[in-house]
């Protein structure tokens, strides 16, 4: 009976607690998780010419400014901000219905699925990061 | 020294009231002419007598206060020269010295310890001799000729006192031999008629043959007459022995007090030790103004003399080397307005004296600008003109920094309110249409600074008035209805005057300036900002004013002045402007929160966001329902739908 050199154990756990934890955490910074099929939404595109946009679904990161308005019955309008500065800055207004049914704090992060309707942005879905 | 100086006092306002009476009222003070020393109003100065003033020159009235009294100088025009000449001339030189001691030898060979009477008349020459030597002095002013004069005058009433006498002596003899020839002719008589009385009778009894009964009676009438008239020449030689003597002493004394108020203390000195060798001990007491001297000496039993004359001149000379020692000793300190002031007093007080006459020239010289200065500030002062009296205190201070400006200047300043606060009430009453009070009111404020700039401005105003209101009726309408409010702004002060009357323009021009005040204020608040780095808050008070006064120059160009400091911040509210007139109001709130990025303290900024947001929350659902539906779950190609 071969016996397994204690050398494997002393790097091979290591190694393999380190794979593990690179298996969850680059996908959270690459953008991975929910809506990864869907193109990233680019605030300056819409800053410039929102009505090229309109109709299309885009994947957006975002983080919770500031609610500006909430309509009973029917929504809210948060103001937020993109994660990912790469395709833009600065605030844009989001319009989230009613039946996203979550609990929005100031500060929260949020992968979003928005569609451009008209010039609005509204989230068809959403997932919390 | 209290008797001493109060019997001064005494003596100086006796002198100063025998000034004040004067006869003539142009009479110089100088040359021993004097005034009226006799006079008897001596008692209008007895409450003034003990009532110790500082010492000061009152150059209005001409007049000098001196422990009290009043010295009057004469004219103050002329005063004012003499004094501006004594700074401006040159310090008296060495012939200066050689006369006083002159002076002084004259009283020395006078003295009571020199005269005897061995050498009396022999003194008397010498020093008369001594007074042609001090008169030939400029600085004399031939006032030892007078006294010289005034001596001489004394010997040739000796001499024809000596003749009165001789002529008395003789009467008297004539007199004498009168009364033995009236006694012989008397006795006569009575021996004839005693032996007429025994003669035998006749013998019927009758006296014998026809006798005179009163022989040599007239003759005897005649003795007596001339006798008679003989006594009566003796006593009028006797009266006018002492009518002479008693002139000799009034004439002597007169000038010797004339002396004294012509401030000539030294001659005044001369002429007493002449008087007190030319006359008798019992004649040394004063007549001249005798009752008023005593008046003012609180003695109850004193009898004024020579030396009481004597005591006053040498306390004026003592009191004027103390003022000059204190006016030099006030110079060398820097104290120049003091300096300047008690030089005055002094010169005043004893010209003539050496220590006043010889001070240095470099001195007076400096003193005679500020004099100068000095005077030139009081005539500013005299004609109101407030404007340029603030220049001159300060030019004088610069001279002597003892001046005190600081109490002028705070009158000045207070006149200067006054007549401001004047003319103020005249324009409100001109507004107001009371004619009346505006009047009084400028009649005011040209009463206390006749040079006020704002009066002249406001009466050219008035002046102007009704020859603008034909034409500024008409042209204020025409402006109101163009709505160049600025213009209408900026000639408010003459539209109030020409509409005064005009009720319904007056309210409208009020109107005009409330708003273009309000403009100019929010323009300045905007321009505050901008020079405070804060260009974005100083555009959104431009935008919104803008709203409203849209074609204001000023604000027109304060716009454009700002406008480079926020391109990207007036774009982006350009563009949300835009945005949501066009219907693109989720938009319209991108580019508010874009600007409200650049501007977060935006009120403007932040009252848009939650205006546009309201709006979006309330529109987007049936937004997304009717304009755009949501795609069916399996479409996530990020492509437009077409639709």
């Amino acid at each position: 009976m071969s016996k397994v050199n204690p050398l494997f154990f002393a790097l091979g756990i290591p190694v393999l607690v380190i794979v593990v934890l690179m298996a969850i955490v680059i996908p959270r910074f690459a953008g991975g998780g929910k809506f990864t099929d869907l193109s990233p939404f680019s605030v300056d595109d819409y800053r410039k010419d929102w009505a090229t946009l309109q109709g299309n679904a885009y994947r957006f990161d975002c983080q919770i400014e500031k609610q500006l308005a909430y309509e009973e019955g029917k929504g809210r309008v948060l103001a937020v901000k993109p994660t990912d500065i790469s395709r833009g800055t600065g605030r844009v207004p989001l319009f989230v219905p009613l039946a996203a049914g979550e609990t929005f704090e100031v500060g929260q992060r949020f992968k979003c699925k928005v569609r451009v309707v008209r010039d609005l942005l509204v989230v068809e879905d959403l997932e919390r990061f | 020294m209290s008797k001493l100086l109060c019997s001064f006092l005494g003596c100086v306002a006796f002198a100063s009231l025998a000034f004040a009476q004067a006869p003539q009222p142009g009479a110089t003070v100088s040359g021993g002419g004097g005034g009226d020393y006799r006079s008897s109003t001596g008692e209008a100065m007895g409450d003034r007598l003990f009532d110790v003033n500082s010492d000061s020159v009152d150059m209005e009235n001409g007049s000098m206060q001196w422990k009290g009294k009043t010295f009057n100088l004469g004219n103050s025009r002329a005063m004012r020269m003499r004094f501006e000449r004594y700074l401006a001339s040159p310090a008296a030189g060495g012939d200066m010295t050689k006369y006083i001691a002159t002076l002084t030898q004259i009283e020395k060979i006078l003295g009571p310890n020199v005269v005897n009477q061995n050498n009396v008349y022999a003194s008397q020459q010498a020093a008369f001799d001594l007074l042609f030597v001090a008169a030939e002095h400029e600085v004399d002013g031939n006032n030892c000729l007078t006294i010289a004069t005034q001596v001489k005058k004394i010997w040739s009433m000796r001499a024809e006192f000596r003749d009165l006498n001789i002529n008395k002596n003789q009467l008297e003899a004539l007199r004498k031999t009168q009364e033995g020839v009236v006694v012989n002719r008397a006795e006569r008589m009575e021996e004839a008629n005693d032996s007429k009385a025994n003669s035998p009778t006749t013998a019927n009894g009758g006296k014998t043959g026809l006798t005179k009964t009163s022989q040599g009676q007239t003759e005897l009438g005649y003795r007596v007459k001339d006798e008679q008239r003989t006594q009566a020449e003796i006593l009028a030689k006797n009266a006018e022995m002492l009518a002479l003597g008693l002139k000799a002493q009034v004439e002597f004394q007169s000038q010797m007090v004339g002396f004294l108020l012509a401030r000539r203390y030294r001659h005044c000195l001369i002429s007493s030790a002449f008087y007190r060798v030319l006359f008798k001990g019992g004649n040394q007491n004063i007549r001249v103004g005798a009752k008023e001297v005593k008046e003012f000496f609180p003695v109850s039993d004193f009898v004024p003399t020579l030396e009481s004359v004597d005591t006053l001149a040498r306390e004026a000379m003592n009191d004027v080397t103390t003022g000059m020692r204190t006016v030099d000793d006030l110079y060398k300190q820097g104290e120049l307005y003091g300096a300047f002031e008690r030089l005055q007093e002094t010169y005043f007080l004893g010209e003539f004296e050496p220590a006043v006459m010889m001070y240095d020239q470099g001195k007076k010289r400096e003193m005679l600008d500020l004099w100068r200065d000095l005077r030139e500030l009081q005539r500013l002062g005299d004609e109101r003109d407030l404007a340029n009296v603030e220049g001159y205190v300060n030019k004088v201070r610069g001279r002597a920094r003892d001046f005190p400006g600081a109490a002028i200047l705070s009158r000045v300043n207070n006149a200067i309110n006054a007549s401001n606060m004047a003319v103020l009430s005249a324009k409100q009453a001109a507004l107001g249409g009371d004619t009346a009070k505006a009047e009084a009111a400028l009649e005011r404020a040209t009463k206390i600074w006749p040079q006020n700039p704002s009066v002249k401005e406001f009466a050219n105003q008035v002046v102007s008035r009704q020859d603008k209101l034909s034409q500024m009726v008409p042209e204020f309408d025409r402006m109101i209805a163009e709505a160049r409010w600025r213009e209408v702004f900026n000639k408010k002060l003459e539209f109030a005057l020409a509409l005064a009357q005009d009720k319904a323009r007056s309210d409208k021009l009020r109107e005009v300036i409330n708003r273009v005040g309000e403009l100019d204020a929010n323009i300045q608040k905007a321009s505050v900002l901008a020079s405070q780095n804060n260009p974005y808050l100083a555009w959104d008070v431009i935008v919104e004013i803008s709203k409203t006064e849209s074609d204001d120059l000023v604000l027109a160009k304060t716009r454009s002045d700002i406008a480079p400091l926020v391109a990207d911040y007036a774009r982006l509210i350009g563009q949300a402007e835009k945005l949501e007139r066009e219907g693109g109001e989720a938009a319209a709130l991108t580019a508010w929160m874009a600007a409200q990025d650049l501007n977060p303290a935006s009120p403007s900024c932040g009252a848009a966001v939650k205006r546009l947001a309201a709006m979006v929350a309330k529109s987007a659902v049936a937004k997304a329902a009717t304009t755009t539906p949501i795609p069916a779950a399996g479409d996530e190609v990020p492509v437009p739908t077409g639709k």
